[in-house]
């Protein structure tokens, strides 16, 4: 008896993919080739790899699709897993991982894993690398973009006299060039005062170096001025660092994964993820900046707790404009306590 | 083992083969996806595209493409994907390329991003098209390879109602004056005017989506064909617009009775002498949260039921007739359960809500036919007229559906 006979035949249905007409058929492998053959049509066969196979599953109809745009179905499911299998047809691997519930499990841990690591390093060491690629030119425009917005958005000029706005200046050049007589380069900077209203005693830093400083920081330090050099050199830490720049960076690559996980479902979702990665991040960058502006001073011959002073009376202000403010669950700066005794060891 | 079972083809009625009707007679349509089954081959699929850093999306997409199609049983026999997914990832490559210059281009000059804008809107519909003959040419029912013949002025006339106000828009930006740039009278009454034009050119395209809305419907149905069978959709663009305006009003009313609530309820709690603005925060938020909530379980449902219902009960060709009713409360609770679900399970439930969205939509639509399937035959290629966008199309194996 010829060994073809022996193979296990299926019932099912062929479509020659030029007419709707269903053609009944019995289909069996052999020797690497599919065969099918019928009452109306006579036996023909191809190679097993030449026809796109159907994922193993426990629902739906099994087709497969043959190389001349013909199409065999089988209606019986589990028959056809069954036949397939006994026919040498392997499943390739992804499908295997989706049969089993322990795999599909362990793909779920895995991925769950290769979230967290995205997130604690590949991501912000992807938006390090794209920052550090970026053109000087390009930070420098968008430094320049930004103070143009904020100016016309909620800074006005600066109401200090000029005297004392040099005073600053000159306070901080000179901590920053004993820091760098005795400790390596600083980053290029430039200082520019500006009336912040809301934003109260602050300061931040622009891409291109640009350290805005608002009057009320300027007043609210005077007569320690010290600790404005501090405040200062924390900005130029982010300077150092390319916070800035690395943090819309990684805004962004953490709104494109969460896109890809949820994105589809719901914007909100999606974002959610990204605003807390956010501020995790920026603990981090806060933490780096702070590390900058203690070794700066300690170069300089500052004493680092005139920092306390500063803490002191932004915490105190704000306690009077309590109820004013959302809690300060949503503060991205560490917390106080580990910045106090950060900025307590000499 | 005796592996023989019935076939397929004598349970269905193609026992017509040997006496064709020519009575109309209903094809049912079947889902038979399970949540369960789809959850493993999401997560996989998430596992590949995270670790691969993306690169796996083609692949993921093909693959649940075709566990869709598998599951949806027309008449007892299912729809094939035959989309290449080495042909989708060429796609794929070439609309990050297309995003990421777009991207990139905004941060480098307000100018740059303007032009990379224009330019990605100029290509946006030839994209479109293509996408929509790489789906089509690549799904089958019966072996019959269904197609997409609309043409390239068409899709370009299908967003005109949207590109038309949009490139005034552009224009108006342009011609923007610079805030702060100079303090004169001229300069505050031409920001005044600059104003105005914007909220027209937004009206304008808030007027003409209803428009965009029905014109591309009807390119979308019009194009589709299978074996010989060419759809026609009969959609007038005053339903479109009626159903918009109900939409509207639907999602207005909650908003406006709330708003009207918390205002009533922050003047009689008289908090301005409270000294906390904690209240009136939570006042405003709870409102915009039960907005945003009612847009997505009631209003939205209830613009996706209606549409699909009018769309689809529109369309029909020489021997098939659609109709589609969706009832839009049972759709509002499927999206209320899924939503629920999917944020109690952090996303977890996201491949079941898709299952049974899929279900619920699918089985809603009816099909008539008139004649017999096994007489249609393959749609002839029209020659090699059209090669260059089938063969964008194909070569790019552009899919930006779902």
């Amino acid at each position: 008896m010829n060994p073809a006979d022996a193979a296990p035949r299926l019932a099912a249905d062929h479509f020659d993919g030029s007419s709707g007409r269903a053609h009944p058929v019995q289909a069996w492998l052999h020797a690497g080739r599919l065969h099918w053959a019928g009452p109306e049509q006579p036996a023909r066969d191809v190679p097993v790899r030449s026809a796109v196979w159907p994922e193993r599953q426990r629902h739906g109809q099994r087709q497969v699709q043959l190389p001349d745009g013909g199409l065999l179905v089988f209606a019986d499911a589990a028959a056809f897993d069954a036949w397939a299998a006994a026919g040498g047809v392997r499943a390739g691997g992804v499908v295997r991982w989706q049969q089993s519930w322990r795999l599909t499990l362990l793909a779920f841990a895995l991925f769950v894993a290769s979230l967290g690591v995205l997130w604690r390093w590949g991501i912000p060491a992807a938006a390090r690398i794209a920052v550090a690629a970026m053109p000087a030119a390009v930070q420098v425009r968008i430094g320049e973009r930004t103070l143009e917005y904020a100016d016309r958005s909620w800074l006005k000029p600066s109401q200090l006299n000029s005297d004392e706005q040099a005073q600053v200046t000159q306070r901080f050049a000179a901590a920053v060039s004993a820091a760098q007589a005795r400790s390596g380069p600083q980053p290029a900077y430039r200082i520019v005062f500006r009336e912040g209203g809301k934003m109260g005693p602050n300061a931040f830093a622009l891409p291109d170096g640009t350290l805005v400083v608002t009057d009320a920081l300027v007043t609210l330090l005077r007569d320690e001025p010290q600790a404005v050099v501090g405040v200062l050199a924390h900005e130029l830490g982010h300077v150092q660092h390319q916070h800035g720049l690395r943090q819309a960076a990684q805004a962004g690559a953490v709104g494109v994964v969460a896109g890809l996980v949820v994105g589809d479902f719901s914007y909100l979702l999606a974002t959610a993820p990204a605003l807390l990665v956010q501020m995790d991040y920026s603990r981090e960058f806060e933490r780096q900046a702070d590390a900058h502006a203690r070794d700066l001073m300690r170069a300089a011959r500052i004493d680092p707790r005139v920092m306390l002073v500063f803490f002191d009376r932004v915490e105190q202000q704000a306690r009077k404009d309590a109820g004013q403010q959302l809690p300060s669950v949503f503060s991205t700066h560490p917390a106080n306590r580990e910045r106090i005794e950060f900025f307590s060891e000499r | 083992m005796d592996h023989t079972t019935t076939p397929v083809s004598a349970r269905h009625a193609d026992a017509t083969t040997l006496n064709p009707p020519t009575d109309p007679r209903d094809l049912p349509i079947e889902f038979t996806g399970s949540g369960s089954e789809y959850f493993r081959i999401w997560i996989v699929n998430l596992l590949l595209i995270v670790v691969t850093v993306g690169l796996y999306l083609p692949f993921a997409k093909a693959r649940r493409i075709r566990y869709f199609y598998a599951n949806t049983l027309i008449d007892g026999q299912a729809l094939a994907f035959h989309g290449n997914p080495w042909k989708m990832f060429r796609g794929f490559v070439l609309l990050v390329v297309l995003m990421g210059v777009y991207g990139i281009a905004g941060r480098f000059s307000p100018a740059v991003g303007l032009v990379s804008f224009i330019a990605l809107c100029v290509v946006w519909p030839a994209l479109w098209r293509a996408s929509l003959q790489f789906r089509t040419a690549n799904t089958s029912w019966r072996g019959l390879r269904m197609g997409f013949d609309g043409s390239l002025a068409g899709a370009y006339r299908a967003v005109a109602p949207l590109y038309l106000p949009l490139i005034a828009f552009i224009g108006l930006a342009l011609y923007a004056p610079q805030p702060g740039a100079a303090g004169s009278e001229h300069g505050i009454a031409s920001a005044e005017t600059f104003g105005f034009a914007i909220v027209a050119a937004m009206g304008a395209v808030a007027l003409a989506l209803p428009w965009f809305i029905a014109l591309t419907k009807r390119y979308q149905h019009s194009g589709l064909r299978c074996a010989n069978q060419h759809a026609r959709i009969d959609l007038p663009t005053w339903r479109v617009y009626g159903l918009c305006v109900k939409t509207l009003l639907m999602g207005a009313l909650p908003t406006v009775l709330l708003i009207g609530l918390a205002t009533g309820l922050a003047m009689v709690s008289g908090w301005r002498g409270q000294g906390s603005k904690a209240a009136p925060l939570l006042l405003t938020l709870l409102p915009l949260l039960l907005t945003y909530f009612t847009w997505f379980v009631v209003v939205g449902p209830y613009a996706v039921a209606r549409l699909q219902n009018l769309v689809w009960s529109g369309t029909r060709s020489d021997a098939v007739v659609f109709s589609s009713r969706l009832p839009f409360r049972s759709l509002m609770w499927l999206t209320l359960k899924n939503w629920t679900l999917t944020i109690f399970t952090l996303g977890l439930y996201r491949p079941f809500a898709a299952v049974h969205t899929a279900r619920l939509r699918l089985q809603a639509v009816a099909l008539t036919l008139t004649g017999d399937v096994a007489q249609w035959t393959a749609y002839a290629s029209p020659g090699m007229q059209d090669a260059t966008g089938d063969m964008a199309g194909d070569f790019f194996g552009i899919d930006m559906g779902l």
